[in-house]
């Protein structure tokens, strides 16, 4: 029972993540084909499209191909929860050879050198409502710091040995000894990570804006929407994962006092709820607004994309945009859904510095105190 | 407003030129707030130094008045010219008029320019006023 529900849930994952790799150049950008600025006159010509179609090509083989190999798993090793998942690392691995090819072939098109002009407009600025994250954030440190709370006052309490992990209907099935690490790993990182997602959005919201020349303003506008719609979106997955991390640290502590034999049903629901609004809110962001407003924008003429976005020097292999004299911190995508940093920047820099320092703490610190 | 990469003149000065025939064109009438420099920097993809420095040139020519925390603001212009000012300015007209005629413009063409440079100033102070 418990493995046809993982079937049916990482099955509808791979399909829902296939379906987001597949329509990414439908969401671009105008003049944007796979992280290479090629033009708004030559992002519809046949070339363009012939490089387009073979994206799809190879996305929809990844995916009948991961699914094959997924039941081929299922048949050698039956009951083995590795079947389902072997259809979404397909996916996932296909994804970059299939970007590199696209985007090696696009490159051939873009004309060299930078863009001629770069632009603005010359309005006041309307900051973005930073409500959400700030409100996030605040979620954040008291989801937090109840969670630290409940571990630290019932410390002592505890047995010495506490369950380290769940199975899938919220009752244990390991345990570690008791110490700093195993009880206090999860309402730490729960801060941590209320807090950083709730930072993440109010970056957002404040990213880089890609502009387009004498379009009256409908790019910014476009973008303005999509941004918002964004910093709403990560927002909520801030709060979720916080209440969710925080009922789980809860949870775990009242499962090893022995006053629950299991996590909250209300923990295992948000988990579903999670999974359901961050890939249907992806999705739905993807289809209704494209990529940084794209879809909003496509009415407006075809003016071209100025600088930032433009500028193929700035961008290496598509991904990465580098560059020293933009005091930006979070840049919009080039290809996908969402935002970057800039590299060129030593602020944006040292905030991923600080994320991933956080993440290689929480990783040593959980694999030395599971020992 | 757009800064030209292969423009000889520096992407501070084309930055503050457009921003003055802006305000003398009456698109950005006394009291109007500029974007902030970060925000014009982030758009441009240029440095935070390029945009203050042609919001400082601004405001040393008594365009803009720079606030610490709202940024730049457009001023209307003084009832009465400062008078080293308009000497200083009268030298650097005399300079752009003899320019002018180098590059071959007749005197009445010179006129015609002139005034109707006037014409749009006096046209924006009605707007204003």
């Amino acid at each position: 029972m418990e493995l046809l529900l993982l079937w049916v849930v990482v099955g509808i994952e791979a399909l829902v993540t296939a379906t987001l790799f597949i329509i990414l150049p439908r969401i671009a950008r105008r003049g944007l084909l796979f992280g290479v600025y090629v033009g708004e006159v030559r992002w519809e010509s046949d070339e363009a499209r012939r490089i387009t179609r073979g994206w799809y090509a190879g996305m929809v083989l990844g995916l009948v191909a991961g699914a094959a190999l997924a039941f081929a798993v299922a048949l050698v090793y039956p009951g083995s929860p590795a079947g389902p998942f072997v259809s979404l690392f397909a996916l996932v691995a296909l994804y970059p050879f299939l970007y590199l090819r696209a985007h090696l072939q696009a490159r051939r098109m873009a004309e060299p050198g930078a863009p001629d002009v770069m632009a603005a407009p010359l309005v006041p600025e309307t900051p973005a409502s930073l409500e959400w994250p700030a409100f996030a954030i605040v979620v954040g440190v008291v989801g937090g710091g109840l969670a630290i709370g409940h571990a630290a006052l019932n410390y002592e309490a505890l047995p010495a040995r506490v369950p380290t992990h769940f199975g899938f209907s919220g009752a244990p099935d390991a345990w570690s000894p008791r110490s700093f690490w195993t009880v206090l790993l999860l309402p730490i990182g729960t801060l941590i990570m209320g807090v950083s997602l709730g930072v993440v959005a109010a970056l957002t919201a404040r990213a880089k804006r890609a502009i387009r020349r004498q379009d009256k303003g409908v790019s910014v506008e476009a973008q303005m929407r999509f941004r918002s719609a964004m910093t709403r979106f990560l927002s909520g997955v801030a709060i979720l994962t916080t209440v969710m991390m925080a009922l789980l640290s809860v949870g775990a502590v009242e499962v090893a006092l022995g006053r629950a034999e299991r996590l909250p049903p209300l923990f295992m629901a948000l988990t579903g709820v999670l999974l359901v609004y961050a890939l249907g809110g992806s999705l739905y962001l993807a289809l209704r607004y494209g990529q940084g407003g794209a879809r909003l924008e496509r009415r407006a003429e075809a003016a071209p994309l100025t600088d930032g976005l433009a500028d193929n020097r700035r961008w290496v292999l598509g991904l990465f945009y580098v560059n020293r004299d933009d005091p930006s911190i979070f840049v919009e995508k080039r290809f996908g859904l969402g935002y970057t940093i800039n590299f060129g920047n030593p602020r944006a820099i040292a905030l991923l510095l600080v994320f991933l320092a956080l993440i290689a703490a929480f990783t040593v610190a959980g694999v030395v105190s599971s020992r | 407003m757009v800064v030209r990469r292969d423009d000889p003149e520096a992407a501070y000065q084309q930055i503050a030129r457009q921003i003055r025939s802006h305000v003398a064109a009456g698109n950005l009438p006394p009291g109007s707030v500029l974007p902030g420099v970060r925000t014009l920097a982030s758009d441009l993809g240029v440095n935070l130094n390029t945009v203050a420095r042609a919001y400082r040139l601004l405001e040393e020519q008594g365009f803009v008045r720079i606030h610490d925390r709202s940024g730049a603001e457009v001023v209307a212009p003084p009832r009465r010219a400062d008078r080293e000012a308009a000497s200083e300015l009268g030298v650097e007209l005399s300079g752009l008029l003899a320019r002018m005629r180098q590059a071959g413009l007749t005197p009445d063409e010179i006129r015609g320019l002139v005034e109707r440079g006037i014409e749009t100033l006096a046209a924006r102070d009605g707007r204003e006023a």
